[in-house]
C-alpha cells in the first residue's frame, strides 16, 4: 500500500541529475514483485501515449512516436535515485543514464544551433 | 535598507509591467461605450490577478515549483496536456497581439509599413533578450511602462465628475449582452494567465526562497494595486473624452489621444512611449511564458539563467513561438481583433491553470506553515467561482455580440 502511495507521489515529478540539470519527468513507474516494489522510473516521450485514454493513443503515437526502449523510453533503475523532495534527484549525470538528450550539448542537433 | 530599495524597485517594475494590449484595448473601449460603469470590473480583475500571483509566487518560493510543474503534478499527464495546449494557444495569440501593438506604435511614431515594423519589433525583442540578463529585461520594460502615468495626470487634468467616477466602482448589471461581454473582457484583460506563468517562473529564475515571501506579498498587493490605478485611468480618460462623442476606439493609437488633448504633443509622445514599453514587455513575458510552460510540462531544461546553451530546447521553442506569432500578425488580421480573442479565450482556459495552484497553495504537505490560511483560502476559492462563471459565459457572449462588434 505504501509503495503505491509513493509511486503516486513520484509520478509526473521533475527529475534532476547529479549536477542539478533538469532531464525529464517521471512519465511512468515500474513496479515488480509481490508485494510490489518500485524497481525503476520510466522516462521519455515514447511513454506519453500510454498516459492517455485508449482511444487517443493511436494519435499520440503519431505525435510522440512509438515506444522504443533505449531511445524515446528510458529505464532509470531505482538504485540511481538519490533523494526525493520537490524533485527527484539522481546519483549520476543525465547523459550516463541516457536522459536529457534533447538538451545535451554533445548531440549534433544542439551543436548546430547558431549560438553554440 | 538595501533590501527595501530592491523590493521598492521590484514593485515599481511590477506597476509599469501591469498593463498590456488587452487592458489598453478593452478598458479604452469600455470607457467609450459605458463611461465609468465598468470600473468595478477593473477592480475585480485586478484583485483577482493579485490573489493568483501571490499564491503562485508563494508556491514557487516555498516549494520551488513553477506553475506548469504544479499542473503536471496535480492534473497528471492527460488533463495537464489539455491545460498546456489551451494555455499555449492563448499565449501565442497574446504574443501576436502584443507584437501587433508594437508595430502599431512604431508606425504612429515613424511613418512606414506596418508589416515591416512587425519584423523590426520582433528582431529588437530578440536582441534585447540576447543581450540583457533576466532582471534587467524586467526593469527596462517595467520602468519604461511607467511613462503611461501620463494618463493618470490626464485624468486629473480633465476634471471629470469624480462622484460619477466613484459610482462606477459599485457593481452594476445590465441584461445587455454587450455590457456583459465587456465585464468579461475587462476582468480577463486584468487577469491574463501568462502574467502569472511568467511571474512564478521568474521567481525560480531569481532563485526565490522562503526569505522572499515578503517581497512576493508586497509585489502582489502594492505592485498590482498601483498597476490597477493605471487600468482605472484608462477607463476614466476614455469615458471622459470618447463617451460623450460616441466614438468607438478601434485602434491602439486612440488610447494615447486623451494625453494629447491634455498636454499636447509631449503628452502624446509620453503615452505612446509608455504603450510601447508596456506591449514590448508583455510580448517578452507572454512568449517566455509559452516556452516556460512547455519546458516545465515536458521536464526540459529552461531558464534565462541557464543561457541558450544550457537550455537549447526551451530557447528554440521560444524562437518558434515568436516566429509563429509573427506569422499570425503578418496574416493581416487586425491586431485589435487578435487582442480580443486572446483575452476572451484566456478566461476560458484560466480555470485549468488556476485550480492546481489553489490546491497546492492550500496543501500543508507541500507548503508547511506557508499554506493558505483561512483568509487566503476563502479569497482563492471565491475567485475560482468567479473565474468558472466567466469562463462559461465568455464564448456565448463572444458569439452573441460578434466579438464586441454589436
Amino acid at each position: 500500500m505504501d509503495e503505491i502511495f509513493i509511486a503516486h507521489r513520484l509520478l509526473d515529478e521533475q527529475i534532476l541529475d547529479s549536477e542539478g540539470r533538469r532531464c525529464g519527468r517521471v512519465d511512468d513507474i515500474e513496479l515488480s514483485g509481490s508485494p510490489p516494489r518500485i524497481t525503476a522510473l520510466l522516462v521519455g516521450e515514447g511513454l506519453y501515449p500510454r498516459r492517455l485514454p485508449q482511444r487517443l493513443r493511436g494519435l499520440a503515437r503519431r505525435a510522440f512516436g512509438v515506444e522504443r526502449w533505449g531511445a524515446n523510453a528510458m529505464r532509470v533503475p531505482w538504485e540511481e535515485v538519490d533523494e526525493v523532495n520537490a524533485a527527484v534527484h539522481l546519483r549520476g549525470k543525465a547523459e550516463e543514464l541516457g536522459l536529457g538528450a534533447g538538451d545535451d550539448p554533445e548531440k549534433w542537433m544542439v551543436r548546430r544551433l547558431p549560438w553554440n | 535598507m538595501k533590501t527595501i530599495l530592491k523590493i521598492a524597485l521590484g514593485i515599481i517594475a511590477a506597476i509599469g509591467g501591469f498593463l498590456d494590449i488587452g487592458d489598453l484595448v478593452f478598458n479604452t473601449q469600455a470607457g467609450a461605450l459605458y463611461r465609468y460603469d465598468l470600473l468595478w470590473a477593473v477592480v475585480l480583475g485586478t484583485l483577482g490577478i493579485a490573489v493568483y500571483a501571490e499564491m503562485s509566487g508563494r508556491v514557487a518560493a516555498v516549494s520551488g515549483r513553477p506553475v506548469f510543474d504544479v499542473i503536471r503534478m496535480r492534473l497528471g499527464f492527460g488533463f495537464g496536456l489539455v491545460a498546456l495546449v489551451a494555455s499555449t494557444v492563448v499565449n501565442l495569440l497574446t504574443v501576436a497581439a502584443e507584437l501587433g501593438g508594437i508595430a502599431i506604435v512604431l508606425q504612429l511614431l515613424f511613418d512606414a509599413e506596418f508589416s515591416m515594423f512587425v519584423v523590426v519589433g520582433t528582431i529588437s525583442l530578440i536582441a534585447i533578450v540576447a543581450l540583457l540578463p533576466f532582471g534587467a529585461i524586467e526593469r527596462l520594460f517595467g520602468y519604461g511602462g511607467l511613462l503611461i502615468a501620463v494618463l493618470i495626470a490626464t485624468a486629473i487634468h480633465q476634471h471629470p465628475d469624480w462622484s460619477a467616477v466613484a459610482n462606477g466602482f459599485v457593481p452594476s448589471f445590465s441584461s445587455s449582452a454587450l455590457y456583459l461581454y465587456f465585464v468579461v473582457g475587462v476582468f480577463a484583460a486584468a487577469l491574463m494567465p501568462y502574467e502569472v506563468h511568467f511571474y512564478s517562473s521568474g521567481a525560480i529564475e531569481e532563485g526565490w526562497t522562503e526569505s522572499n515571501l515578503n517581497e512576493n506579498r508586497l509585489n502582489a498587493i502594492l505592485g498590482y494595486a498601483l498597476g490597477g490605478v493605471f487600468a482605472v485611468a484608462l477607463v476614466v480618460v476614455s469615458g471622459y473624452l470618447f463617451h460623450p462623442l460616441g466614438v468607438e476606439p478601434n485602434d491602439l493609437g486612440t488610447v494615447a489621444l486623451p494625453a494629447q488633448g491634455a498636454f499636447g504633443e509631449t503628452g502624446l509622445l509620453l503615452a505612446l512611449g509608455g504603450i510601447l514599453f508596456c506591449v514590448g514587455g508583455a510580448a517578452i513575458d507572454s512568449s517566455f511564458a509559452a516556452s516556460y510552460n512547455l519546458a516545465q510540462f515536458l521536464g526540459w531544461e529552461w531558464g534565462r539563467y541557464r543561457g541558450p546553451k544550457g537550455a537549447p530546447r526551451a530557447t528554440v521553442s521560444w524562437l518558434i513561438f515568436l516566429f509563429l506569432a509573427l506569422l499570425i500578425v503578418e496574416s493581416g488580421i487586425n491586431p485589435v481583433e487578435i487582442t480580443e480573442y486572446s483575452v476572451v479565450f484566456s478566461v476560458v482556459a484560466l480555470p485549468l491553470t488556476y485550480l492546481p495552484i489553489l490546491m497546492i497553495a492550500g496543501d500543508r504537505s507541500f507548503m508547511g506553515k506557508h499554506a493558505n490560511g483561512r483568509f487566503a483560502a476563502t479569497l482563492g476559492w471565491a475567485y475560482f467561482a468567479v473565474i468558472v462563471v466567466l469562463a462559461l459565459a465568455a464564448i456565448p457572449l463572444l458569439l452573441a455580440t460578434n466579438a464586441g462588434g454589436g
